[in-house]
């Protein structure tokens, strides 16, 4: 199956107004391909949600892209201009449910008036019924309730606004659907709920990928397909999802994967470690391997000087580390 | 009272029936307090020389009779309410006999035409200002938030005496004062309307650029607000053009300036006192003003219930509009979760 969505080298820096960088996306490549679900996960402030409105078009100032591609379809999006990018590609072709959904709905208009002017947008012959029919079709077949289309924002419960928000990014069928922490604010069972939605939206071929981002790695094992580890702006680890979450290779993935609590049998008994040290200041980044601070297998005279390449250990597992190699001669 | 926004309406209007009850107590008291006895001014006034001083007495003991303040303070109180629910605003003092509903009534169109279209059209033009400079933004929107700090900020009466000592002093544009020329009587003939545009002119467009900046400004930060949030940049992910955006972020920025077209049209009358002094304009601003000067109890009680009347009055409709353009205010309005 192909890929739906190549970035490489991707570099992502916020300015701020003293004229330092922050460094939140540093050298990223990774791919989105058909039918799969890639989960993102690291810490807060690891470059997430930045890598998230990079891949979605949405860079707003101060946040730059000062290197790298995005490619989809072959062309590189990243140097489009902002009148293609809105007709042909956000929306239709990549599709982003933003973090904090909660206000991501304009408060003073009714859910029907926003879809219609959704649909009308980009399907210019579409009258006003037949926008709207199509969307109590869609919404009916998700098991939304079609009511939530006469309703203002602030009638509609917190995950029921996370639903719509879904249902309404999906509209135009979109290949790649972007979700930033879209159950973070949620209960447990409304966060089951959207990930159900999610599920359902990929067997239905509404979408053909997801990339799931989030700082709940337990989530993902639910139903993600590869998962990739975001430290300090940098990707340290990507693989299928069983080998990330079961025998993770990176020390920082370890770590990680070690410190969420899951509720299993035998694991009152199993330890819980949390990492030591705090994540950098992405201003200054660590030099070499951006872990090597906090890290227990770290290696003098090489992590803190050289960076690590991210390279295959297993099929079709990345891992960023000196310990697997990597290192010149 | 089964339909919700009937019983809201009511309770909205007992409220404002009370605050009017205690404005307008404030009315009677306020006056009273400005130091000097009204009367002996007046009486003063007629003593040329060498009036004997019964007479004087006589007279101003007439003239405490007939404004009733020879009565104790709660019964010119009472008579006081009493009068006003018969609309009847009593006697002006230093007008004597003219009667103080006369005299606003001759006063208040000129403070209407001239305030209201004023205070519209630099509501309109500062918030489409305001909302296109905060979405242009660059040298535009530098060059129209400065304008407008500066407009809105030099002390109107400043503004006005300069535009004045500019437009009808230095070059003999437009007139310099007063609402029609001087001996032409009001009617309603071409030349006097002619006439009385050309009067008006000059207030009006120092009005108007002060509500445009201080609008401007206002709307300017709510659209700036408006404009990097969540909804905004949710729609623009989703491929909405601008166009359709400028007017989702239009419409909720608007919600705090309509309250601030209610004050506007509020402090209206307080406004006219400073732009009628200035451009002797015959409206209630002037007549306040020197009713104040002349310690005239009925006139300004009068003035001042027309303010509070225009203030309450102001703010009753733009609840009860705010409820039909923000759904989650009607929301609170119908008593709904």
């Amino acid at each position: 199956m192909g890929n739906l969505l190549t970035a490489t080298g991707l570099k992502s820096y916020y300015r701020t107004v003293q004229g330092e960088e922050i460094k939140a996306v540093d050298d990223v490549s990774l791919e989105v391909r058909e039918g799969e679900v890639l989960g993102i996960a690291g810490e807060s402030g690891c470059g997430k949600s930045t890598l998230a409105s990079v891949l979605s078009f949405t860079v707003l100032p101060p946040l730059y892209i000062l290197g790298g591609e995005v490619r989809a379809d072959g062309n590189n999006i990243l140097v489009m201009d902002r009148e293609t990018l809105r007709r042909e590609i956000k929306g239709k072709y990549i599709s982003i449910v933003p973090q904090g959904a909660m206000n991501s709905l304009n408060p003073t208009m009714r859910i029907k008036n926003f879809v219609i002017d959704v649909l009308e947008e980009h399907f210019s012959e579409i009258s006003k019924e037949e926008a709207l029919q199509r969307a109590r079709e869609r919404f009916e077949a998700l098991s939304l309730p079609s009511r939530v289309l006469d309703a203002y924002p602030h009638q509609l419960s917190g995950g029921m606004k996370q639903r719509t928000v879904t249902v309404i990014s999906t509209l135009l069928n979109p290949n790649v659907l972007i979700a930033d922490e879209p159950t973070s604010a949620l209960d447990v069972s409304s966060q089951k709920i959207v990930i159900k939605l999610l599920v359902e939206l990929l067997r239905r071929k509404i979408i053909k990928s997801v990339v799931f981002i989030t700082h709940e790695l337990p989530l993902l094992r639910h139903f993600a397909d590869r998962i990739a580890i975001m430290y300090a702006g940098k990707i340290v680890e990507i693989g299928p999802m069983e080998d990330i979450i079961f025998n993770p290779f990176h020390p920082y993935s370890r770590l990680l994967t070690s410190s969420v609590l899951v509720p299993e049998p035998g694991m009152k008994q199993k330890k819980i470690e949390a990492i030591p040290g705090v994540p950098p200041n992405l201003k200054n980044p660590p030099s070499g391997c951006r872990f090597h601070p906090r890290c227990p297998s770290y290696m003098e005279g090489l992590c803190n000087i050289e960076i690590p390449p991210l390279i295959e250990v297993k099929e079709d597992h990345r891992v960023s580390c000196f310990l697997y190699g990597g290192k010149n001669g | 009272m089964k339909n919700p926004f009937v019983r809201y309406l009511f309770q909205k209007l007992l409220w404002y029936i009370l605050a009017f009850f205690i404005a307008v107590s404030l009315n009677f008291f306020l006056p009273r307090l400005i130091p000097g006895n009204p009367v002996a001014v007046i009486v003063n006034q007629m003593a040329t020389g060498g009036t004997p001083s019964e007479a004087l007495e006589k007279l101003y003991a007439t003239y405490m009779r007939e404004f009733g303040l020879d009565k104790p303070l709660y019964v010119q109180y009472f008579n006081y309410l009493r009068n006003i629910l018969r609309w009847d605003l009593g006697t002006s003092f230093m007008l004597y006999p003219g009667k103080v509903n006369g005299l606003i009534g001759r006063a208040l169109p000129w403070t209407i035409a001239l305030q209201i279209p004023a205070i519209l059209s630099g509501w309109i033009i500062g918030n489409l200002l305001g909302a296109y400079s905060a979405y242009k933004g660059g040298r535009f929107d530098s060059v129209a938030f400065t304008l407008s700090l500066v407009f809105s900020n030099i002390p109107y009466y400043c503004l006005a005496i300069v535009f004045l000592y500019l437009l009808a002093v230095k070059f003999a544009i437009f007139p310099v004062g007063g609402g029609y020329s001087f001996g032409t009587v009001p009617t309603l003939s071409w030349r006097f309307i002619v006439d009385a545009i050309h009067h008006y002119i000059l207030p009006y467009c120092s009005m108007v650029l002060v509500a445009i900046g201080g609008q401007a400004i206002g709307m300017r930060e709510m659209s700036i607000y408006e404009l990097t949030s969540d909804y905004v940049n949710y729609a623009r992910n989703l491929g909405i053009r601008d166009e359709k955006i400028i007017r989702y972020v239009f419409r909720n920025a608007m919600l705090p300036q309509i309250t601030g077209l209610a004050i506007s049209f509020g402090t209206m009358m307080g406004g006219a006192l400073v732009t009628e002094s200035v451009f002797s304009y015959p409206g209630v601003g002037s007549l306040l003003f020197t009713a104040i000067r002349q310690t005239d109890y009925p006139l300004i009680q009068g003035c001042t219930l027309i303010i509070t009347i225009a203030v309450l009055v102001a703010n009753f409709l733009v609840e009860i509009a705010y409820g039909f353009i923000d759904p989650r205010i009607r929301a609170v309005q119908l008593g709904e979760k």
